[in-house]
């Protein structure tokens, strides 16, 4: 069993009186694909907002290659080695598709703003080889014919994998996927399905939240799934399909049984 | 449908290096010539034309050139600007009138206690958003003309007179009804101002701004530095408008806070948002029209203000890009699928 | 000094209620319409401004009263009142409303970026406050006494006088009315659904256009009231008082927790004593300054209010 990257450890967040996320404790290890599935409302996509820093947990810990993450400013979680997408996708919609990934790579940069004002060599290499780095992710994501076109005029598909291109720009350890598949049709799920592989086997470790079951059990390594923001339970994909409480969790539970 | 702004950077980037060169001289050239091309007809009722072309027309270029920074390129509402333009103008009128230093030392200084203005104001005011940055920076500029007019040590409602020109430069003398030099130093500032935003834009800097005005909650998760790119563009934004303070010093002689009212931050935002938010070109032009144009036909210049507020409401709800919108266009693929 | 205040701590309180009252119904103005759609109302300051001059047209012009006229008193003093009241409010409701249909409603339904409606609504108090600059040719107008600014008693020391009495009495009325409103009525309930979750509200059958049309309405209904007691208490007015007031009343909401009506009333009091007290120690010339300075440090250190939402939060 491979080392892990990512901790959560009984994490709790609460919104007012409301638990989101209710003592949830999980591990991802690295190189695997971990799929996180729960039935809507069920705070998936809260996980992410606190592991990326978007809201501040109420009580436990996160700690990401050894070292506690909360409470850090959230672009230096990024530049630490998180990325994601999300769920309702949030291009930058007047910038080409290659401008969107150039800015997400422009997390590691040195050069800054007076660089670049007065045309230093290490700005101006930089930018050439970031250039290439973003064409390469486009082409490694296969939307490379788009770098030129504005990401607001895109088909809905390219969007969506330009977010994982674009989170891709940004060099990280551990890629986050919000519902990657949402709206695709079998087709292009089964193509999704591919490419999340082949960016596990470039070496990235991917969180992956998805609807549909058959993308996740097929893809993942690993599930963990949680209802009502808990854990219900962490296992192989071929286990969790039979974990009596889950298949509760999404076709309710009989009323006979309690 | 043709559209002005694409077809000149089309023919910009056909252009190989040295037809490039050519046309910035040109452009230079026909700028530079400006004050020896006017007629009497180009007169206002209130001066003639040589000098409102430094006054108001190359003033309103540059501020809004700066304000351009902060609104167009990083989407963030400043109606405080006016505060920069009175910070540089006040370093120019005390240091001019109690120092013995000059304008052109004055200058670095003034930019300098802008940019600091634009730092202390920045760090707390850049942590709010929209709406909310807006009224803070509206107060900024209240506060610092309010100051201004209650502190009689730096000449309360009298302002500060007598205010020195600049010295004598390679033999040519500032004096005052000498409008041409003015204006051929001010078209320096802002050929400046011009090539350090074009610099800016198509590096690092100008994504993240680009970033940040689309969607600054993505860019900052995508490890943009948000805070403090939006500093940057506050404090870039302010040592423009206090060059321009300084300059416009050094050219009136006298200074008093009503020189420095809201309404100043308003005109230049209107010009900004008339030419069109973040396309320098369009700014320029934007601050041209409204800064010539109502001091022309007298008709406008007495209800100037009400033209400027109706110019704002017109501009967001018909063509909220302005006349020369910021760059929409893709650049042309062969060969690759180009109509859906 | 500080003996001084003690002595004048009670007038300086009424004084102080009165005017924070005349802040609570601006401070309304700007909050319903911040509650439903997430948005400065700019122009509602400007909104206040012609409530004060509606006021003096009706007493001027409606009552024919003049600078010699003497003061009503009685039942034709209460009914004088009361139209003025009516009268303010009326133009400033319509005025609100109009406002909205030109300056906001293409922007909404177009749902253009987030400066746009901001940069329209500036340009919209602009456009109001020359317009009524060019009308008045640049002057102050001062409004015909309409009572006599009677003592009414004394009250630990504090001079009861009969219009801070009336502002007080009557702001408190009407914000208890704007209460009931919005909690009982049909269209309170709209709005307050809006305020909550646009989207299930459009989803359960609000008819959106009508309830900002709604909520403008009774925005600028307070707003006018606020203007009539201004004129009663200052008795003078101009084109350019909008700016002032409205940014005090602005930042009173802000105090109080912006989008909340109670927050508004909080808030509006508190700014009141505040600038009262202030402007005792520091000289009324610095009144526009302690304001944003009250206004910078409540948005830095608790932009929540005392009440009310995060502004700076992230809706992710």
């Amino acid at each position: 069993m491979s080392e892990s990257i990512l901790k959560l450890d009984n994490v709790t967040m609460q919104f007012g009186g409301v638990v989101a996320l209710n003592d949830v404790t999980f591990e991802v290890r690295k190189q695997e694909i971990l799929g996180l599935i729960g039935p809507n409302g069920a705070g998936k996509t809260t996980v992410f907002n606190v592991i990326t820093g978007v809201y501040q947990i109420t009580k436990g810990s996160i700690t990401f290659n050894g070292k506690s993450i909360s409470g850090i400013k959230r672009y230096r979680i990024t530049k630490g080695g998180i990325a994601r997408t999300f769920q309702n996708i949030r291009l930058w919609g007047d910038m080409t598709a290659l401008e969107n990934v150039i800015t997400a790579t422009d997390t590691h940069k040195k050069s800054g703003l007076l660089s670049g004002l007065f045309g230093l060599p290490v700005s101006r290499k930089e930018e050439r080889r970031d250039k290439v780095r973003a064409q390469e992710l486009l082409d490694f994501i296969g939307i490379g014919e788009y770098a030129d076109r504005l990401a607001k005029n895109l088909p809905y598909g390219v969007q969506r994998r330009l977010e994982i291109a674009r989170a891709l720009g940004t060099n990280p350890k551990l890629l986050l996927l919000d519902e990657p598949a949402a709206g695709f049709n079998p087709a292009e799920k089964v193509e999704l399905a591919k490419t999340i592989r082949k960016i596990r086997d470039a070496g990235y470790t991917v969180l992956l939240i998805e609807h549909d079951m058959s993308l996740v059990m097929g893809v993942s390594d690993r599930v963990v799934v949680i209802d009502f923001g808990q854990k219900i339970a962490d296992d192989l994909p071929a286990k969790v399909q039979n974990d009596k409480r889950v298949i509760e969790a999404y076709l309710g539970v009989p009323d006979d049984a309690s | 449908m043709f559209n002005l702004r694409d077809w000149g950077a089309d023919v910009w980037e056909r252009s190989s290096r040295p037809i490039r060169v050519l046309i910035a001289l040109g452009a230079i050239a026909i700028a530079a010539s400006l004050p020896l091309l006017g007629g009497t007809f180009l007169n206002t009722p209130v001066a003639d034309y040589g000098s409102v072309l430094v006054f108001p027309v190359a003033i309103f270029v540059i501020m809004a050139l700066g304000l351009n920074i902060v609104i167009g390129k990083s989407g963030l509402l400043d109606l405080g600007y006016v505060a920069f333009f009175a910070i540089g103008a006040y370093t120019m009128g005390l240091l001019g009138t109690k120092t013995g230093l000059n304008s052109w030392e004055i200058l670095p200084i003034g930019i300098a206690m802008a940019m600091f203005a634009g730092l202390i104001l920045g760090v707390p005011a850049l942590r709010l958003r929209g709406d909310y940055l807006a009224i803070i920076t509206l107060g900024f500029g209240e506060i610092v003309r309010i100051t201004a007019l209650n502190l009689n040590s730096i000449g309360g409602a009298n302002g500060i007179v007598g205010i020195p020109t600049p010295p004598t430069v390679f033999g040519l003398e500032y004096t005052f009804d000498n409008h041409r030099l003015y204006f051929w130093t001010f078209l320096i500032i802002i050929l400046l101002t011009i090539w350090m935003i074009r610099r800016l834009s198509v590096r690092r800097a100008g994504r993240a701004w680009e970033s940040i005005r689309q969607d600054e909650d993505a860019a900052e998760l995508m490890g943009v530095p948000t805070f403090r790119y939006k500093i940057w563009a506050f404090v870039l934004g302010a040592s423009v408008g206090g060059a321009a303070g300084v300059l416009y010093a050094s050219k009136t002689l006298f200074i008093s806070p009503d020189n420095f009212t809201l309404q100043v931050s308003i005109l230049i935002l209107a010009c900004v948002v008339f030419g069109g938010m973040g396309n320098i070109w369009g700014v320029i032009l934007g601050a041209i029209i409204l800064g010539y144009l109502p001091d022309r036909i007298r008709f406008i210049s007495d209800a100037r203000l009400l033209v400027f507020g109706a110019v704002l409401v017109l501009m967001m709800n018909l063509r909220p890009d302005g006349i020369l919108p910021r760059k929409k266009r893709e650049k042309a693929l062969p060969g690759k699928n180009q109509n859906e | 000094m500080l003996a001084n205040f003690q002595n004048q701590f009670a007038s300086l309180t009424v004084g102080g209620l009165s005017l924070g009252f005349i802040y609570v119904l601006i401070a309304l103005g700007y909050t319903m319409v911040y509650g439903v759609l997430r948005m400065i109302n700019f122009a509602n300051s400007e909104i206040f401004m012609y409530g004060t001059f509606a006021s003096i047209v009706v007493i001027r012009d409606v009552f024919k009263f003049t600078q010699q006229s003497e003061p009503a008193t009685g039942f034709r003093l209460i009914y004088i009142l009361l139209f003025c009241l009516i009268g303010s409010m009326l133009m400033a409701g319509i005025l609100s409303v109009f406002l909205e249909l030109v300056a906001y409603r293409r922007l909404r339904n177009k749902g253009s970026n987030k400066l746009a409606p901001l940069i329209s609504a500036i340009g919209m108090s602009i456009v109001l406050a020359e317009f009524m600059r060019i009308l008045t040719d640049s002057r102050y107008v001062g409004s015909p006494r309409v009572m006599e600014k009677k003592v009414l008693g004394n009250f630990f020391g504090a001079e009861l006088r009969l219009d801070n009495v009336i502002i007080v009495v009557a702001g408190l009325v009407l914000f208890i009315g704007l209460s009931q409103f919005v909690d009982k009525t049909r269209l309170g309930k709209a709005i307050r659904a809006v305020s909550m979750n646009e989207d299930a509200a459009k989803l359960m059958g609000v008819n959106l256009n009508f309830v900002v049309s709604g909520t403008f309405l009774v925005g600028g209904l307070m707003t006018g009231a606020a203007g009539f007691f201004y004129i009663l208490k200052y008795e003078n007015t101009s084109f350019n008082i909008g700016f002032e007031l409205g940014i005090a009343a602005f930042t009173a909401a802000i105090l109080g927790g912006i989008g909340n009506i109670k927050g508004a009333f909080y808030g509006g009091i508190a700014l009141g004593l505040l600038e009262t007290y202030a402007s005792f120690f520091l000289g009324t010339q610095w009144k526009a300054v302690t304001v944003f300075l009250v206004l910078v440090v409540v948005l830095y250190f608790r932009p929540n209010g005392v009440f009310g939402e995060a502004i700076t939060q992230t809706r992710a």
